[in-house]
């Protein structure tokens, strides 16, 4: 009669065992492994903080929107010329004719997308007038920029480049102190 | 002590004898029981002598020069079971016939071994853990690189193409290799960044490969930090042979179309051919090799074109000298790091149009002399020149010529059957002109002994140190750099077998580094990022202390365990550290590490041989004691496991290695170079698969494979910013006549 040993119950055991690990190791590398990530929206993005209660009357507030330019400073002509003008040089978020939430609240966080490059003015303007082609009368303010973190009295850079997007882009708003008007 | 160790030197030379007696010889043919094919590559060993050989392609042997007596004769290869032919009387001027059949076996506890002590014994007599890799596992595997066919040796783990012994090395890109690479036992390093120059290296003339792990410094010298591995070329066959290897691999298509850059499947074809005849006591082979690779990425291209060549002349029965050259020309597209992960198979902008062309060659010098029935000489030399340059579109960045050449004078001397002394002397020269490394030439020696003795059967004692002196130049022959020049590294081992089926071993050894040309005088700023290396001339040689006890236990007659603890403690360990303030990148000596852990290899055979079974796990706890942190680029946890099967003339093999997540990397390295997503890294799991077909009983000389490498398409990297190769099909052929 055969007789089969201890030693050979277990070995045969630990042998199953390792089979069996090895095969539910094989097994988990039918995940993949890396892969790649999402598209990733380029541009810049942060908070626009509000000073509280300092929201404008309604009749003064037809839109609100985030601005980049990459020519500074600037003058109408400029303006004109970098929003309407290809390749264009000023961009506005949402668009010209959509607007940042208008619900007086203390803080708006946003993701601008952009196309690589320089932008040396960044900010938030203000739609005062209904109208586009109110000609004599100002449309847009300033209300808040992006400021240069040496000097807080000059708009900072923000530079996109073309593998990830600019965080921290962070921007304060006063509607009653707005800040001096680039033209 | 320094005049103790000289001592032992002139006493060994003393008892040098050169008598030469009566002397007769053996020839025979080996083949497997089961198949009857030739076996080549046995290694056949006289015991009690210094006389051994090896088969050739067509399995024959002939070992002139046996002083006669009667001697016990070990025939043994790796995955065969070795077989030991008791009290073979040789009588003088008379030769004897032995033809002997092995049994394919998963276990190989008696297996040849060379690099351990730089003699030829048998794996239960060394004193720490050896692995080795066959020419057929090389062949199976479809290994076109010698780094390649390292993926599935137990504690050994390849970042893409630089090698990691139990955690020795981290992130360098190759430069100051940890690991010392021989070819037929002399050092292969390049002169100028101290790197293992992989693809020059001729795998179609590879018998076997042996990785001996720990510091191998006190046989060795420089850079055997993390261990050794000593590549050993076929021998010249007693017949002609022709050899070719032809094959053809088709990487799949990308599973993220992200990924998927080519509009045609891209392909890695190559070929080797030799031919080898012997003339009466006149050997000669050549080889020429060409390898294609279009590569999964975008310039990753990669064409290489290889000659090698080898001479052998047996002066008489006891002395032979062999002569080999090998040149290799590469041109390979600079792909540096992934432009991101969501463009993991294109180059950053900057090495777009980037590529590395290189020139490297060896000549090689091999006496070897049978002095008396105790003393075998041998003489070595190896010049290895090397010359690369990189261009970014045509117009050429960095270039690099160095000269490197090596002298290896050894005797080992049997001074009974139970104690064997060697020991030699080494000399060394280095020259390196070079744009980003300047000229600076290096000069060392060396000199080292060991004794092995065996007080009882069971018991084996080895110790062994060797003194290093070497020496870089800022400029020629003046200002030499302020690295310490003298290194005094020892070894200790022991082996106990209380029983015929169990082995214990303890070792000590040490090991250090000289710091590479490139990382005392490299000065230059980047191509791929615009970070500064500064020289740094001060740096002191890399040490290491490695401890081990394990043992080995046959279970039966099919199952082997091996079993190893081991320590290793790093000293003034050099890194390329980043400041990220001055944007410049300085090697400096920086850390003080220790690197714990075991290491378990079952080997099982069943069914009578149908299945072969291969498990090993390496678990690393590598500490920064510096900082006390984990070390960086180590992964803690290496798990391998190989099946194959074997059914008359067809064999089928599995592969599987898995390696833990990287834990820590340099975060100031990925974001200053900048390598994006260079943080992404995941554990990998990595399943290989073939099946090969032998005709040898349709009356062919051919074997065809049929390999699928990353058989799940598993996406990882082993280096930042580079993913590893696609799953890929690749079709071989392979004959010999």
């Amino acid at each position: 009669m055969h007789v089969i040993s201890p030693m050979c119950t277990i070995l045969q055991f630990v042998m199953r065992l390792l089979v069996l690990i090895t095969f539910c190791f094989a097994l988990s590398s039918c995940e993949g492994g890396l892969a790649p990530p999402p598209p990733i929206e380029l541009g810049f993005s942060g908070i626009v903080y509000f000073t509280p209660n300092a929201w404008p009357p309604s009749d003064s507030l037809f839109n609100l929107l985030i601005f980049a330019s990459q020519i500074y400073p600037l003058d109408s002509a400029k303006v004109v010329d970098g929003l309407f003008q290809t390749p264009y040089t000023i961009f506005v978020y949402p668009s010209l004719t959509q607007s940042l939430p208008l619900d007086k609240a203390d803080s708006i966080s946003y993701s601008f997308p952009l196309p690589p490059g320089t932008y040396k003015y960044v900010g938030i303007i203000q739609q005062i007038n209904p109208d586009f082609l109110f000609r004599g009368i100002r449309v847009f303010r300033v209300v808040g920029f992006y400021k240069d973190s040496t000097n807080l009295s000059q708009p900072g850079s923000v530079e996109v480049n073309d593998r990830e997007q600019v965080k921290g882009i962070n921007i304060f708003v006063d509607f009653q102190n707005p800040p001096p008007q680039p033209f | 002590m320094k005049s103790a160790f000289l001592y032992s030197i002139l006493i060994f030379f003393l008892h040098v004898s050169f008598a030469q007696p009566n002397t007769g010889s053996i020839r025979g043919k080996l083949s497997d029981t089961k198949t009857q094919k030739p076996l080549a590559g046995v290694n056949v060993l006289v015991r009690g002598t210094l006389r051994g050989t090896t088969t050739d392609a067509q399995g024959t042997y002939r070992l002139k020069g046996v002083p006669a007596g009667v001697f016990d004769i070990t025939f043994s290869l790796i995955g065969y079971t070795s077989q030991t032919l008791r009290h073979i009387a040789i009588q003088p001027d008379t030769s004897i016939q032995l033809d002997v059949a092995l049994v394919q076996t998963a276990i190989e506890a008696d297996q040849v071994v060379v690099t351990a002590s730089r003699r030829e014994q048998s794996l239960r007599e060394v004193p720490v853990s050896v692995s080795t890799v066959t020419s057929k596992m090389i062949a199976d595997h479809v290994s076109v690189t010698l780094d390649d066919a390292l993926r599935y040796v137990p504690g050994v783990n390849m970042m893409q193409d630089q090698v990691n012994i139990r955690g020795s090395s981290g992130y360098s890109r190759g430069v100051g290799s940890r690991v010392l690479i021989l070819i037929d036992g002399l050092p292969y390093i390049t002169g100028d960044t101290g790197e293992i120059p992989w693809e020059t290296i001729p795998m179609f003339q590879i018998d076997r490969i042996e990785i001996v792990k720990g510091a191998g410094s006190a046989l060795y010298g420089s850079s055997a930090l993390g261990g050794v591995i000593n590549v050993i070329t076929k021998e010249i066959g007693e017949t002609s042979e022709m050899r070719f290897r032809l094959f053809s691999g088709l990487y799949d298509t990308p599973r993220y179309a992200e990924w998927d850059w080519s509009p045609t499947r891209r392909l890695n074809t190559g070929g080797f051919v030799s031919y080898s005849n012997r003339v009466g006591s006149f050997g000669y082979l050549i080889s020429a090799s060409r390898m294609v690779d279009e590569s999964y990425r975008l310039n990753d291209v990669y064409h290489r074109w290889g000659l090698y060549s080898k001479l052998n002349y047996y002066f008489s029965e006891s002395q032979s000298l062999t002569f080999s050259t090998n040149i290799q020309w590469r041109k390979h597209g600079n792909f540096f790091w992934w432009k991101s992960l969501r463009e993991a198979t294109r180059p950053a902008d900057t090495q777009i149009n980037g590529e590395v062309n290189s020139t490297r060659g060896n000549v090689s010098l091999a006496y070897k002399t049978i002095l008396s029935d105790q003393v075998l000489f041998s003489l070595k030399a190896i010049y290895y020149g090397n010359f690369w340059q990189d261009n970014d579109a045509g117009h050429v960045n960095n270039t690099a010529t160095s000269h490197f050449t090596q002298v290896d004078a050894q005797a080992t001397y049997l001074i009974s059957q139970d104690h064997i002394l060697t020991g030699g002397l080494d000399a060394n020269y280095d020259y390196v002109i070079s744009d980003i490394f300047g000229s600076h030439p290096g000069v060392g020696a060396a000199v080292y002994v060991q004794d092995e003795l065996a007080p009882f059967q069971s018991l084996k004692l080895t110790a062994g140190i060797r003194y290093d002196w070497q020496r870089v130049w800022k400029e020629l022959f003046s200002s030499p750099a302020a690295t310490s020049p003298a290194q005094l590294n020892p070894k200790i081992g022991l082996v106990f077998s209380p029983g015929p089926t169990t082995t214990l071993r303890a070792s000590y050894g040490e090991g250090y580094r000289y710091p590479s040309i490139s990382e005392l005088f490299t000065s230059v700023t980047t191509g791929v990022s615009q970070i500064k290396i500064v020289p740094n001339d001060n740096l002191r040689p890399e040490r290491s202390i490695a401890v081990e006890i394990g043992g080995s236990q046959m279970l039966g007659e099919r199952v082997f365990l091996d079993m190893a603890l081991f320590q290793n403690d790093f000293y003034d360990l050099i890194e390329g550290g980043v400041n990220p303030t001055r944007f410049e990148i300085q090697f400096t000596n920086v850390t003080r590490a220790r690197i714990r852990g075991l290491e378990i290899g079952i080997k099982a055979d069943w069914w009578n041989r149908f299945l072969t079974t291969d498990f090993s796990y390496t678990y690393i706890d590598p500490i920064d004691l510096s900082r006390d942190v984990v070390l960086t680029f180590r992964s803690r946890h290496l798990l391998y496991a190989s099946l194959t099967a074997h059914y008359r003339q067809l064999q089928a093999n599995v592969d599987f290695r898995s390696v833990s997540r990287v834990e820590t990397i340099d975060e100031n390295l990925v974001r200053l170079a900048p390598i994006v997503d260079g943080d992404q890294r995941v554990a990998y799991k990595v399943i290989d698969a073939g099946i090969t077909y032998d005709l040898i009983n349709a009356g062919l000389p051919l074997s065809i494979g049929f390999t699928v490498k990353n058989l799940t398409n598993y996406y990882y990297v082993e280096l930042l910013g580079n993913l590893s190769p696609l799953r890929t099909y690749y079709v071989s052929i392979e004959g010999g006549w």
